[in-house]
């Protein structure tokens, strides 16, 4: 409600500044002066509205303020609202966030004990692993010592029947070489006889090849001389010959010698003819020549005879030509003279007509340039006439308001002298006429200002547009001269020409930055087509699908997978290895032949091992042999000499008789350092006292000893 | 051991311009396989011992004995010819792959400006053996210049042959679209380029930088 009374209140405001702003109309005057005390109580209402709105629009303002304050308040209070609610959620939040980090702590726990234990586990499978190591060395090494242990074995062996081979093939040997050497004797002395027989026959012949020899270079020498004889007479022979047939040749060459003569006398009486001849002949040539040359010369003057005689006819018949009479070169020459007077004379006559074209374009000009100030004079003279015409036509209308202002006034003035009769208002009524009255001269001085400053600016216009017109004219006037003069090219003014040439300065700038905006395009373009690019719309880069690198990447694919494969067996074998034996693998040989080098050492093993049993069989198969052999031998030297030999212990042999009466009878002899035999005490040989002192200290032979032994009991058992 | 065909030994007069054509293409092509052959016996992509030496023009070159190199540069070869007559090929380009890290180490590429307006030929046809083994002189001479200052090629490579032609082609069988292989950062040196009396050819060679003070 307040608002719209303002806006009531304003616009009455404003209707009433505009109506005292308008310049006072002089139809309105009558208004005015009529209602001037209607103006006085207006103006007086308009000052009482003016203060109410006032007073109104600081009601407003101030209802305005508190109704802001309360709309603060009311914000206020909901930030407020907002921020508590903010506050709880955060202590909410805090909460959950508490728990969370307690939950993931004790997971964080859990996940470090977990990983303690897995720790432990792999400790404990560490030294699992070094166990196993150390197990698997052990068994290399009882392999190793073993391997020794055959070796050794081995070598005896060797040595054994290296040993048995070498006795055997020394008695072979000896025997082949007795015999062998009485046969070679025997050859020997046969060849000798041979050899001194061949020796004599060769010694024969030898002295008979001599003497052949001697007799035969006597011959040859007797030949080389008689061949330098027949060579020396086959020359002499040929000599004679050529003599022979060159004395033939001589009365020839004397007729030749003659003939020859002769014709030399002529021939150098013809050269001296020669001679004059040639002179002749030169001097023959010389005229010639000169005479060649006559002729031309002769020719070239009858041609240039001709020229001048058509010269000299045309010069004259040029008095024919032309019309006037001439006859002789004087005649000419006049002619010439005259016509040159005449040119001279036109000459003169056009340089005094071009001066009086130019006297005349001259006034032309001033003519026009008069013209033109006529014109300018003719238009301000119009204007003043205009002007002066404005001027009457307001001097009317003013005389018309004024005379209706005085009726107007006469009429007011009737009326009050009608209305003053019967009242006593003629003081009041005076003050009122006065104060009318100045309100009304006020109102005509502002009237009279007005109209002032209206003809100031009709004034003003008219001045412009003569200016115009003046500017226009002169225009109009400089064109027509520019058109008459020969000169075109100054119709643009300087102006326009300064405009064009920064326009021009303008646009060669920007080609030059768009020049070098395209050169760095295409440097870059040409890069670009260097390293390989290419414009998709135009172009396109195909190549093979079964190209070299395609092939070679599958290739190098299928390598990387096959090897993985293979990384994956190695690791499951090396498993298997450490965690079983070693002797199931030799089952996998054939299946998997790659695996050769990891199953090596077992090869080797069961190699050694097949060895070892060879050997082992050979050693008890030698055993054998050996047994039966030295089973063989005792027999035989028991039955040979009567004596059952056995070794008791190191160096203690132990004799027993095939005749003994008792088992136990026996003789003991040890073997000394020395190598000597010596005969041991036992209750046997204390019954055989006599023969021990006989063949053992008197004779010292034991072999007489024990024959002597054996027939005392072959004869006590016989006997007995 | 040739997989070429035979040189024209004879120069009979032949006035038709297709078979001169064809001549020059054939001329051009055997160009571009002797190349190859050079770069890869040069960078070692093959063993030298697969390489043998062959008497073409008077002149001996190299070429190469493995049988599956040999088909797959006779189908590119064949087909690069085809396309040279209609005159749709823009560039040839060897590309050689490191095939550990499959990065492309080298790109050695030849521009071919194909000019079609010169099927009648004003010049005469001149295929002297001169001419020809200069032209295959100065290529393989370009070629192994090139190579001494080239890094080395240490790990094992694979090659591969590009073709970029014209847009509207119909794609052949064998063949398929690829990218354009190109390196990263590369050093890029320019080679002479050479005019055959049929066309212009401009070579250039770039490779990986290595990383060495």
């Amino acid at each position: 409600m307040d608002l719209e009374d303002d806006t009531t209140i304003l616009t009455t405001l404003k209707s009433f500044n505009s109506f005292i702003s308008r310049p006072e109309h002089p139809q309105r005057l009558s208004e005015h002066s009529a209602g001037s005390g209607i103006l006085q109580s207006q103006y007086k209402r308009s000052m009482e509205l003016l203060e109410a709105a006032e007073r109104v629009h600081s009601k407003n303002r101030y209802l305005q303020l508190d109704q802001e304050k309360k709309q603060m308040e009311l914000s206020h209070k909901r930030a407020r609202f907002e921020l508590e609610r903010a506050a709880s959620d955060s202590a909410r939040d805090l909460e959950h966030e508490v728990d969370r980090n307690q939950e993931l702590l004790g997971q964080i726990k859990k996940l470090e004990e977990r990983a303690e234990e897995v720790n432990k586990k792999l400790t404990e499978q560490k030294e699992a692993n070094d166990a196993l190591q150390k197990n698997l060395e052990g068994l290399n090494k009882t392999l190793e010592e073993r391997d020794d242990k055959l070796g050794t074995a081995n070598q005896t062996i060797s040595s054994l029947k290296d040993e048995i081979r070498e006795l055997r093939q020394k008695i072979q040997n000896q025997d082949s070489k007795m015999s062998a050497q009485t046969l070679e004797n025997q050859e020997l002395q046969e060849k000798l006889d041979l050899q001194q027989r061949k020796y004599q026959e060769v010694s024969q012949l030898c002295q008979s090849l001599q003497a052949a020899q001697s007799s035969c270079s006597d011959h040859i020498i007797k030949i080389k001389e008689l061949e330098r004889r027949l060579v020396f007479q086959e020359q002499d022979f040929a000599i004679v010959k050529t003599v022979k047939s060159e004395v033939a040749r001589v009365p020839d060459l004397e007729k030749e010698l003659k003939r020859l003569r002769d014709d030399n006398a002529y021939l150098r009486e013809s050269r001296e003819n020669c001679s004059l001849l040639k002179e002749e002949v030169e001097g023959l040539r010389k005229k010639l020549e000169r005479m060649e040359k006559t002729k031309e010369e002769l020719i070239n003057m009858e041609l240039e005879k001709e020229r001048l005689t058509e010269k000299l006819h045309a010069w004259e018949n040029l008095g024919q030509s032309t019309g006037l009479n001439i006859r002789k070169p004087e005649d000419l020459s006049r002619e010439v003279i005259q016509i040159q007077q005449r040119e001279i004379a036109l000459k003169e006559q056009n340089y005094t007509l071009n001066s009086r074209v130019r006297s005349v374009e001259r006034s032309q000009s001033e003519l026009r340039a008069e013209l033109t100030q006529q014109h300018s004079k003719t238009l301000e003279e119009q204007k003043k006439r205009e002007a002066q015409d404005a001027l009457v036509r307001r001097l009317q209308k003013r005389v018309l308001l004024l005379t209706k202002e005085r009726d107007g006034m006469r009429a007011i003035l009737e009326s009050y002298d009608s209305e003053l009769a019967p009242t006593e208002y003629s003081p009041q009524l005076s003050k009122r006429l006065r104060e009318a009255e100045d309100i009304l001269q006020k109102t005509q001085s502002h009237n009279a200002e007005m109209e002032a400053q209206l003809t100031k600016a009709q004034e003003e216009t008219g001045t412009l547009k003569l200016q115009l017109q003046t500017a226009e004219l002169e225009l109009e006037s400089l064109k027509k001269q520019q058109a008459s003069a020969t000169d075109s090219n100054s119709l643009l003014t300087k102006e326009e020409v300064t405009i064009l040439r920064q326009k021009i300065e303008d646009l060669e700038r920007e080609r030059q930055r768009l020049e070098e905006q395209n050169n760095i395009l295409e440097m870059r373009l040409e890069r670009h087509n260097l390293q390989g690019d290419y414009d998709p719309v135009k172009t396109r880069v195909l190549h093979l699908k079964m190209n070299p690198t395609a092939i070679a990447k599958q290739e190098r694919q299928q390598e990387v997978e096959a090897l993985r494969q293979e990384v994956t067996r190695l690791r499951d074998l090396v498993r298997s290895l450490q965690s079983g034996g070693a002797v199931g693998h030799s089952q996998d040989d054939t299946h998997n032949p790659s695996f050769s080098l990891s199953l090596a050492p077992s090869k080797e093993v069961l190699d050694l091992r097949k060895q070892m049993e060879s050997s082992e069989l050979r050693n008890q198969r030698l055993k054998e042999v050996f047994q039966r052999k030295i089973q063989e031998f005792r027999t035989v030297c028991y039955v040979l000499t009567g004596y059952q030999i056995d070794i008791t212990t190191e160096n203690q042999y132990r004799l027993t008789s095939v005749y003994a009466e008792h088992m136990d009878d026996s003789l003991l002899f040890k073997k000394g350092s020395n190598g000597s035999m010596q005969l041991m005490e036992t209750e046997f040989s204390k019954t055989l006292g006599e023969m021990v002192a006989l063949h053992l200290h008197h004779q010292k032979s034991i072999p007489a000893f024990l024959s002597a032994v054996t027939l005392d009991l072959f004869s006590r058992q016989t006997t007995v | 051991v040739c997989a070429w065909h035979p040189c024209p030994s004879t120069e009979t007069a032949l006035g038709s311009s297709d078979n001169l054509e064809h001549r020059r293409k054939d001329r051009q092509v055997r160009l571009a396989a002797f190349g190859i052959n050079s770069i890869l016996y040069q960078r070692g992509i093959y063993p030298p011992e697969t390489f043998t030496r062959v008497t073409h023009y008077d002149l001996s070159l190299l070429l190469t004995t493995d049988p599956k190199l040999k088909s797959y540069l006779t189908n590119v070869v064949s087909q690069l010819k085809e396309w040279l007559f209609e005159c749709t090929v823009q560039k040839l380009v060897l590309v050689i792959t490191c095939l550990e890290t499959n990065e492309v180490l080298e790109r050695w590429q030849f521009d071919i400006e194909c000019d079609k307006s010169a099927k009648e030929s004003s010049a005469p046809r001149e295929k002297s053996i001169k001419t020809i083994q200069h032209e295959i002189r100065s290529v393989i001479r370009q070629i192994t210049a090139t190579v001494t200052f080239l890094p080395l090629l240490e790990t094992p490579c694979a090659f591969d042959l590009l073709v970029y032609t014209d847009k509207d082609l119909v794609v052949p069988d064998k063949w398929e679209e690829s990218g354009p292989q190109t390196i990263d950062q590369p050093e890029e040196v320019r080679l002479h380029s050479f005019t055959t009396s049929i066309h212009k050819v401009n070579s250039m060679v770039a490779y990986k930088k290595t990383e060495s003070a």
